[in-house]
């Protein structure tokens, strides 16, 4: 099978699926799972051996492992979250057309990866983009869908930009070729760069175009929400690293003023990312919707992720890539398990719920192993990208993004830990003592999602060993290396099984303690201590509304970027309004001049 | 431990009264791990039963190590309902220093050992005392302070307080005094002690035991609550 | 290097040796602390008589999740104490990352903030926030110090770390400044006063402890004890050198916790927001200084 084959399919099946799903809903449904799984299954038989010789004109394909490892990702977050769409169909608007753009969405991302040029590239960017524009407001709000768009065709129209200017330049939109002919010039291979990362960055919700994630995630709708935040955003990733490798960039900024060993233009860039970090994890802290939470922590992520290439050596890159792949999966499984609780009881406020472990045992345990990678705790994927960020970053011994990278990371304690505390654990509330656990069908992606977590923290050295394959065929000197279990870093090496198996050992210990200990008795949640007062309302008596008030307090009168954005909104109604008051006023012999003018103008052309 | 036991019981027995010192500027036993012996006077009411015990019961005592440790690490939760309680501060700090004995003030009757009730108790408190008694973990133990836990003391006439404790939940060991000086309220502790080296500290299980019949004179003197909210109990 | 069976007992040998040793020695600081206050104090044996009692109580649970984050608290714990070195005891040397025990630590602290919020009581749940909280204070000065140590010595092995000082001088006169702010986080990650906030026996009713009684707080007990092991051993590895023998950690060991303990025992209670804002004033700042000294001029190394 080809690329171009498995695109075109996914196309004519997306199409294939709004018809499906017009006669039966839940065949329709079931269509999209089926096809994210016989695509997801053709990507791993084939590996990244997969052909992309054929073409139709200018669609070319070429297969990278990189663009095959970041396909692997997407694939494996569309077919497990596909699974909850059935449970869907009945809330959605449009289950038709959702499960058209679900798939067409797909489509687009496999595009993105395995493109050949950046004409091909930007179409199917721009399908991703009109795809999930229009999912978005079939979950709460159309605003959210207006700012996401507004955000994109921003980036789009620099990516394009970006485009014709090194074609202008080189004449050639092959990527490869393109970049290579750009190194000459430092100039227009910068000005290319920074156009491109613009898309990338409003892609990955760096600062300060983050605003666009936690408007869309928070309110898309559930089943979508994991999509956005585990893979769609990961297309910026994807573009960051192809143009910062493929330059170089380090390469073509050699000449600048150094800073703490780096290029200034690329501190500057990691700056940004530090201040992602620091940013999305503030308002993650402070956030009340569990699915915003997540998306900012998807911000602060984000940054992470941005540092993470552009320290641009075999370690950090390897970081970047295993975060990449870590945090999609892990941010996916954690908006399934809001989703499944939205299910059952319809919201994502974590003050409205409380003590759901007692209903939803399951799909604590898989939450509780998504944030344990979220935060970098052993013995999850997470810490294993951690551990190669960190040191990279002290192998270059950048101590200010260091700073922020260690906030970021102990933040996410806070941020993850809240929906634990506040929605899973604490009091159930007498309106949810009926619900259920989730389906069945829910529970399955969860808990392969969490699996695959688990594995690839146990055993992450085939994950490394993949990473390394990237980095030499994206041209780098030296790859990270591995050996039997043991990840071999600048300062220190890793033995990923054996911190499981201390673990291991060590709640063997502490369970025979227990165990030899006298038995428990059992009693129910009220009965706590209450300083002897009697108490009978549950929800009382539940720490839920405004978690962490007293750090919240301490920056609660921080600036606010969205008033920025909404003064910029408002500028550009101003001068619209300006623009009617000039041309379509009451009296038409203003509008009559102003066209006669015009014309007078266009009559004397270029003389002019 | 039972021969030291028995002779702290008979240093106890031989009370020698030191007139000569005033209790002021007595020393109070600040580099010595016993009990100012001078000062153990005769305002005790223990219940002294480890004076009869049989070899059967010596031998499960040696053998029996928990007691030991419940013994010597006490954590105290303090019920300060009455006048009694202005005591306890001098007998946990340096003058008297309770924690040479092991013990130690708790927040929550969760993590606590013994309930301290010190002093009088209304028909609201005994409720919430119930409770707290009933969220304790085992084994526990209850020392009531002064007279008014015994038989009502000074308010032995009035409608509001109950005037017999052990009626509603069992008590290892009464301090008297009104209220009871630090002194007697170290050698209240330090016979505890020994009682639950022994063994002998059982109000927990008798807890158990005779549950209907505490239920019963819960209920007889509270009453019974019909509607159960936040603002009825 | 392959690691068998027996790396793991010694390793695990390591972690209860080193619980009794923390156990004893906060015993003895009792009793010193009590002299102090012109108190005779208890024996040094109080803290295992309290240990054992907690094991022996009948306790209470209020659902599987409040046992199991106990027992993962411990096993986080003791994990971590197994690869902590002490003095030539260096069971699995080259794996004792310092970011390893950064994060391993934190799955006993999840376990315990779990189980506590587990219970169902609110007290626990404001308590184990302000843990949290405190954390983030914490932490982000003590690992900017370390990522300095780390980018000078170029390595991230604690146990390599010990070995260098022990070659070339202590830590503590390579960066004095990064010693005191090493020190100030550690009583941060004591929960020694000014920063036991989160405990606060008269306000939050002892925090995160405030349904545990019997084996499961005895548990915590020991889970406190080997952290508390854990911590003082980092900071006696990182900056006083660890020790060429065991005789002269125990030494340093002591001193460093008994200094703690009576420093926290004049000092009184900040509130959790002045914690915070403590530590993103004057230790931060001084340890963006000292690494600069560190990364950018290199002066002392």
């Amino acid at each position: 099978m080809t690329i171009l084959t498995i695109i075109i399919a996914l196309i004519v099946l997306s199409f294939a699926t709004y018809y499906i799903t017009k006669i039966n809903n839940q065949v329709g449904a079931y269509t999209t799972v089926v096809v994210t799984l016989a695509a997801l299954v053709i990507f791993l038989l084939e590996g990244d051996k997969l052909s992309g010789a054929s073409s139709i004109g200018i669609l070319r394909f070429s297969v990278t492992p990189l663009a095959w490892f970041f396909s692997i990702i997407m694939l494996i977050v569309y077919s497990m979250v596909a699974f909850f769409n059935p449970y869907w169909m009945k809330k959605i608007l449009h289950p038709g057309a959702y499960n058209m753009l679900f798939l067409l969405s797909l489509a687009g991302t496999i595009g993105v990866f395995f493109a050949e040029n950046f004409i091909v590239m930007f179409i199917f960017w721009e399908i991703v983009v009109w795809a999930s524009m229009f999912i978005i407001p079939f979950g709460k709000s159309r605003t959210a869908s207006v700012v996401y768009y507004a955000m994109s065709t921003f980036g789009s129209f620099t990516f394009l930009y970006a485009i014709f200017m090194l074609y202008a330049n080189y004449g050639t939109f092959v990527i490869k070729d393109s970049l290579e002919a750009a190194k000459g010039d430092a100039n227009i291979a910068i000005a290319a760069f920074i156009l491109m990362l613009l898309a990338g960055f409003i892609k990955l919700g760096i600062f300060p175009f983050h605003i666009w994630l936690p408007m869309a995630h928070g309110n898309a709708p559930d089943t979508f929400s994991p999509i956005l935040s585990g893979g769609l955003v990961k297309l910026g990733a994807f573009l960051t690293i192809l143009i910062t490798t493929l330059l170089p960039i380090h390469e073509v900024t050699k000449d600048q003023a150094y800073i703490f060993g780096v290029p200034i233009l690329i501190y500057v860039l990691m700056i940004f990312g530090a201040i992602s970090i620091v940013v999305g994890t503030l308002m993650a802290i402070k956030q009340d919707d569990a699915k915003k939470l997540l998306a900012y922590s998807s911000v602060a992520n984000g940054g992470y992720i941005l540092i993470g290439i552009l320290l641009y050596d075999e370690m950090a890159l390897s970081g970047a890539l295993i975060h990449i792949f870590g945090h999609a999966i892990a941010s996916a499984t954690a908006f399934l398990t809001i989703a499944a609780v939205s299910y059952r009881t319809g919201t994502t406020k974590m003050s409205e719920l409380g003590g759901m472990i007692h209903k939803m045992p399951i799909t604590y345990v898989v939450y509780l192993m998504a944030i344990i990678s979220m935060a970098g705790i052993p013995p999850m994927t997470g810490f294993i990208s951690k551990w190669l960020l960190f040191q990279a970053l002290a192998d270059q011994g950048m101590f200010f993004i260091a700073t922020t990278m260690f906030f970021g990371s102990i933040g996410s304690f806070l941020y993850v830990f809240r929906p634990l505390s506040v929605l899973f654990l604490g009091q159930l509330k007498p309106e949810h003592k009926t619900v259920k656990e989730a389906p069945i069908g829910m529970l399955i992606p969860m808990v392969i999602l969490s699996g695959i977590t688990l594995f690839y923290g146990v055993l992450p050295n085939s994950l490394v060993e993949y990473t390394a394959k990237i980095e030499s065929a994206l041209g780098f000197d030296k790859v990270i290396e591995t050996s039997a279990l043991v990840i071999q870093g600048n300062n220190g090496d890793l033995h990923a099984p054996l911190i499981t198996g201390i673990f291991a050992f060590g709640f063997i210990i502490a369970l025979i303690i227990f165990l030899i200990a006298p038995k428990s008795r059992k009693v129910g949640l009220m009965d706590t201590y209450t300083a002897g007062e009697f108490l009978y309302t549950p929800s009382l008596y539940h720490a839920g509304y405004a978690y962490y008030a007293p750090f919240e307090r301490l920056y609660q009168k921080h600036p606010n970027i969205v008033a920025l954005f909404a003064a910029l909104v408002q500028k550009v109604k101003d001068f619209g309004k300006f623009i009617r008051f000039v041309f379509f006023s009451r009296w038409p012999g203003r509008g009559v001049m102003f066209i006669i003018l015009t014309m007078i103008l266009l009559m004397w052309g270029e003389k002019l | 431990m039972a021969k030291k036991a028995n002779i702290k019981k008979d240093k106890v027995k031989k009370i020698v009264i030191d007139k000569s010192k005033s209790i002021i500027d007595a020393p109070s036993g600040m580099f010595s791990d016993k009990i100012n012996e001078p000062f153990a006077h005769e305002m005790i009411v223990s219940k002294d039963r480890s004076e009869n015990l049989t070899p059967k019961q010596r031998k499960r005592k040696w053998k029996s190590m928990a007691n030991y440790f419940s013994a010597n690490s006490l954590w105290m939760l303090m019920y300060c309902t009455g006048c009694c309680a202005i005591e306890l501060p001098q007998a946990m700090t340096s003058r008297y220093d309770m924690e040479r004995l092991g013990m130690g003030p708790m927040a929550t009757p969760r993590q606590a050992d013994i309930l301290l009730i010190t002093g009088y108790l209304s028909l609201k408190t005994l409720r919430r005392l119930i409770y707290t008694y009933e969220q304790m973990s085992e084994p526990k133990y209850v020392v009531g302070f002064g007279p008014c836990t015994l038989n009502g003391g000074i308010y032995h006439d009035s409608h509001a307080v109950i005037n017999q404790l052990d009626q509603y939940v069992p008590i290892d060991l009464y301090i008297a005094g009104c209220m009871p000086k630090p002194e007697a309220v170290m050698n209240g502790f330090q016979d505890l002690i020994d009682l639950i080296e022994v063994g002998e500290a059982t109000g927990w299980k008798d807890y158990h035991a005779r549950y209907e019949w505490y239920k019963q004179n819960q209920k007889e003197a509270l009453g019974e609550v019909m509607i159960h909210d936040e603002f009825h109990e | 290097m392959t690691i068998t069976i027996t790396d793991f007992l010694v390793a695990f040998g390591v972690a209860f040796c080193g619980w009794a040793l923390q156990t004893s020695v906060s015993g003895i600081t009792r009793k010193t602390v009590a002299r102090m206050q012109k108190r005779y104090g208890p024996k040094w044996y109080q803290n295992f008589r309290d240990i054992f009692k907690l094991l022996n109580k009948r306790a209470i649970t209020h659902g599987w999740v409040y046992d199991f984050g106990v027992i993962m608290a411990l096993a986080g714990i003791i994990g971590t104490a197994m690869f902590t070195p002490v003095a030539n005891i260096v069971v699995f040397k080259g794996y004792d990352n310092f970011f390893v025990f950064v994060y391993l630590f934190a799955v006993g602290m999840l376990g315990m903030a779990m189980s506590a919020s587990g219970s169902g009581n609110p007290l626990a749940s404001i308590g184990v926030m302000r843990a949290l909280t405190q954390m983030v204070g914490y932490e982000v000065p003590f690992m900017v110090i370390v990522l300095a140590l780390i980018h000078v010595r170029d390595t991230s092995s604690i146990s390599a770390l010990v070995d260098i000082q022990q070659a070339s001088g202590w830590n503590l006169v390579v960066m004095p400044i990064g010693t005191i702010v090493g020190f100030i986080c550690l009583m941060g990650m004591l929960g020694k006063k000014p920063f036991d906030t989160y405990i606060a026996p008269a306000e939050l009713a002892s925090g995160p402890m405030v349904e545990y009684g019997g084996k499961q707080l005895g548990m915590l007990m020991i889970m406190h004890e080997i952290a508390t092991f854990v911590e003082i051993s980092l900071f006696v590895n990182l900056f006083l050198g660890g020790g060429s023998n065991i005789l002269e950690f125990l030494v340093k060991y002591f001193i460093v916790y008994t200094l703690a303990s009576y420093v926290s025992n004049v000092l009184g209670r900040f509130k959790i927001d002045q914690v915070v804002t403590f530590y993103y004033k004057i230790p931060i700042l001084l340890a963006l200084i000292q690494a600069g000294m560190l990364v950018i001029f290199g002066w002392g190394v």
